[in-house]
């Protein structure tokens, strides 16, 4: 097995990147994969109490890259999807503990147990980011349609760059009602101001914040629409790269079409 | 539903069109910004390129960011002093 590693990161925080982690790692278990997420954000852990694991952890990804314990036992098995492992960050330990070095030692050893490897990276451009990203093959930025997310996201997408990593973009939270009166910007403003491809368009979706409050796997909830995006990008990171990106409903009103027949806009 | 008419009459803009456009200049300055050896560096490799043709006063150059309502330039100015001949 040589799986393949890819480092999910924003550069702003708050814009949704545990959530499109967890959920991108479950839709990939269960197109029949096995997949391990690692929370790389060293003293401000996450993934495990969004994906319900936190009473179920004994050892942590600082111990796996300190040979403390094996890979095996950090790697916490979710009950509910088959073939998905959760490898949390450490709580104590200072952000510094971990070097590039041994976090490419542990890569290695990752390739060889899982289909994919999802790293969530943590928020900011430091030594967090920077152990992120350094075996990764693959990079998704996540952003959210606000001046802040998307110039933190060109800054990331630079220093991707930097690294031969060709990021793929996910525009998270998308109001279409918004859009269209002319308050959020549109996915394609987006892109165009990142001039970077997309891999996906998640709206803003109430049972986000619901299923994290229980725990339970937002991609297993059949009504929510972030669930059924996050399933269609997982399908397009595991080869099906012609899936058709499902836009947001955008509604126009009975005005507006008349508006537009006449020029006014 | 009559907000663009009303939009169009009060000549309000929409905000969205604000954030991309104050986001285009945005990443273009934070870009520009990056050091000043980036800069020196930039100048240095305009400078041996066009001595390669021409003789220039590299004194007298300058390298500014010129701003525009849509777009920002690079401006490399420079005296020219002598055209190279080629040599066969």
């Amino acid at each position: 097995m040589q799986g393949k590693i890819i480092v999910v990161t924003s550069g702003k925080g708050g814009v949704g990147k545990t959530t499109a982690t967890s959920s991108i790692g479950a839709a990939l278990a269960l197109e029949g994969n096995r997949v391990a997420i690692v929370d790389m954000d060293i003293g401000l852990r996450n993934l495990d109490v969004v994906m319900g694991l936190e009473n179920r952890i004994v050892f942590n990804i600082v111990d796996v890259v300190l040979d403390r314990c094996k890979v095996e036992q950090a790697a916490i098995r979710d009950r509910r999807i088959e073939n998905l492992f959760l490898i949390p960050a450490s709580q104590s330990d200072n952000k510094d503990v971990l070097t590039t070095a041994g976090v490419e030692r542990v890569a290695k050893q990752l390739r060889s147990r899982f289909d994919y490897i999802i790293m969530d990276s943590p928020a900011g451009i430091e030594r967090g980011f920077e152990n992120s990203v350094v075996a990764a093959d693959e990079a998704l930025v996540i952003c959210t349609p606000d001046v802040s997310a998307v110039r933190d996201a060109d800054r990331v997408i630079g220093l991707l760059y930097a690294r031969s990593l060709n990021p793929k973009l996910i525009v998270n939270r998308i109001e279409p009602a918004r859009v269209t009166r002319g308050e959020m910007l549109s996915h394609d403003d987006v892109m165009e101001v990142l001039s970077i491809d997309l891999v996906g368009l998640v709206p803003m979706d109430e049972k986000v914040l619901i299923s994290s409050n229980t725990g339970a796997p937002l991609v297993l909830q059949n009504d929510s629409k972030a669930g059924a995006a996050f399933r269609r990008i997982a399908r397009r990171l595991n080869g099906e790269e012609d899936l058709p990106i499902e836009m947001p409903v955008y509604k126009t009103s009975m005005w507006q079409k008349i508006s537009k027949t006449f020029g006014l806009k | 539903m009559l907000s663009g008419l009303l939009k169009r009459f009060t000549g309000k803009k929409n905000s969205k069109d604000a954030a991309k456009k104050r986001l285009q200049f945005s990443l273009i300055y934070d870009k520009l910004e990056v050091n000043d050896t980036t800069l020196t560096d930039l100048q240095q490799d305009i400078v041996d390129v066009i001595s390669k043709y021409f003789e220039i006063d590299k004194d007298a150059l300058e390298l500014k960011v010129k701003r525009d309502d849509e777009v920002s330039a690079l401006v490399f100015n420079t005296p020219i002093l002598h055209v190279k001949r080629k040599r066969a």
